[in-house]
């Protein structure tokens, strides 16, 4: 397990079945249960995966929103991303390319102070600013 | 050297300007580029663009097919004179506007589909266009010519207006863009634009507040606890999602819309005042009232069962009506102005996904 800031990265084992599924969850369950938990699952590893396994992941994240925070994939290995997919899960996720991207993401809020009303073409420059500028 | 433009939106589906997507035209009662999108219509959105690129005017064309149609301008353009008029034949009210432009002194007019969305440079087409000395310059992206010109008023209208805008050999000159450009002419170019824009691929920004990493929601949403929005998405205005729904992949929910209970809303759009029932997958497809465009189909389906899909704006002899902002326009009535909105308390209230 490795702790960013504020966002927590943890690696999801090869085999993600009952067993593997419970033993996770065991790990992750205590880092659930603060104020607004940031996880990522690091899914490079994930060559297995079960029904037991997804729902482990969906409990995670039902934890996570239970306490206003989120849980985020990252780095899914061919075999994880196809199996999500194949039980429409991966879109109640969000998945990126790689667990450094997913905490990024966390982070990428452009300005949450100002309201975000204006548009790209709203910059003052206009005919009379080139024209006082030459 | 004044400037001015025109903003046009033609009849149907094919033409000059088409008011319409097409294979989609019975889709939402208003022209598309009247639909909000992320929080604000394309055509506001081009008026908007026109005002900060210093012109003195805005003539906003509606051909008077579209019987309805509301155009919404943004505070703080009190600089520019915005005039709206819906009009039996486009190309004589080019004519007629590049006329009025002239006695008043504007030399040049930009002219542009009310589709169009570009990222061009205003000032640096004009330059061009100047430096060019013809009567019309049309903007280029790659081979694709584009719904946006730049005329030199009496020229224009000496040369002819229709040939300079449609004809097979125009003679004007060409300017190439490079920058984001597209145009509303198929329903998935919708759908592009709506990705293109939460994604980050383009500078268009969706009204309200990014709430979290690449979740939009705007005055007045109302977001159940146990409702997931999977970023990038868009919640729009007043608009209501229930508990256990799941917005994801790039969807946007427009304003006063209502998302019920345990329904997924995935890679999909839903236009303002669209009511989507219980349990229900909306996958790859845009919803307007009661009416649903699949896009993988391209086809619209009515749904008659108000518990599935409906619309929730009132109506009038079928069309859609919303005082606040489809007052009904008649020819030359003029505009109505966004009131400026006083901070409104969000009404998140404890909800998860509030930042």
């Amino acid at each position: 397990m490795q702790t960013r800031g504020p966002v927590i990265v943890m690696e999801l084992p090869e085999n993600l079945n009952h067993a593997e599924g419970k033993a996770f969850l065991a790990e992750v369950q205590p880092l659930l249960q603060g104020h607004r938990p940031r996880v990522v699952l690091d899914g490079s590893q994930v060559q297995h995966m079960d029904s037991a396994g997804i729902e482990m992941l969906l409990q995670c994240m039902e934890e996570a929103m239970k306490r206003d925070g989120d849980l985020k994939l990252g780095a899914l290995s061919p075999a994880a991303a196809a199996i999500l997919e194949l039980m429409r899960v991966d879109r109640l996720f969000e998945v990126y390319e790689s667990a450094d991207e997913a905490v990024h993401s966390f982070h990428a809020v452009a300005s949450i102070d100002e309201p975000q009303t204006l548009p790209w073409y709203s910059v003052p420059c206009g005919l009379a600013d080139l024209k006082s500028a030459s | 050297m004044g400037l001015g433009a025109i903003v046009v939106i033609g009849a149907e589906s094919e033409g000059f300007c088409p008011a319409a997507l097409q294979g989609a035209g019975s889709l939402v009662p208003q022209p598309v580029a009247c639909t909000d999108i992320l929080g604000r219509s394309m055509v506001e959105r081009a008026i908007e663009r026109f005002a900060r690129a210093d012109v003195e005017a805005v003539t906003v064309l509606v051909a008077a097919e579209n019987r309805m149609f509301g155009i919404p301008v943004a505070p703080g353009l009190d600089h520019v004179d915005v005039t709206v008029r819906r009009v039996p034949d486009i190309f004589s009210a080019i004519n007629q506007t590049l006329n009025e432009y002239s006695d008043r002194g504007i030399v040049h007019a930009f002219v542009a589909s009310a589709n169009l969305y570009a990222e061009t440079d205003l000032l640096d087409l004009f330059y061009f266009h100047r430096e060019a000395r013809q009567a019309a310059t049309q903007c280029l992206n790659g081979e694709s010519p584009l719904d946006l010109w730049v005329v030199h008023c009496e020229k224009a209208l000496q040369t002819g207006l229709d040939r300079l805008l449609t004809g097979p050999e125009r003679s004007g000159a060409s300017y190439m863009t490079r920058d984001y450009v597209i145009s509303l002419n198929r329903p998935a170019d919708l759908r592009r634009l709506v990705f293109d824009a939460l994604s980050g691929r383009c500078a268009l920004r969706p009204s309200g507040r990014e709430i979290k990493p690449g979740v939009w929601v705007d005055e007045k949403a109302d977001i159940h606890r146990g409702a997931r929005i999977v970023a990038p998405a868009y919640i729009g205005r007043g608009s209501k999602v229930q508990q256990d729904t799941l917005i994801t992949r790039c969807s946007n929910i427009e304003r006063d819309c209502c998302i019920d209970c345990g329904t997924v809303i995935e890679d999909s759009s839903i236009l303002p005042n669209t009511t989507v029932g219980i349990w229900l997958d909306v996958c790859h497809a845009v919803a307007s009232g009661n009416k649903l465009l699949s896009l993988g189909h391209e086809v619209v389906v009515e749904i008659s069962d108000p518990s599935v899909l409906r619309s929730t704006a009132e109506t009038k002899n079928g069309w859609e009506l919303k005082p606040a902002l489809y007052a009904e326009q008649k020819i030359d009535a003029g505009i109505q102005q966004k009131q400026p909105s006083a901070p409104e308390a969000w009404q998140l209230g404890a909800n998860l996904i509030q930042g």
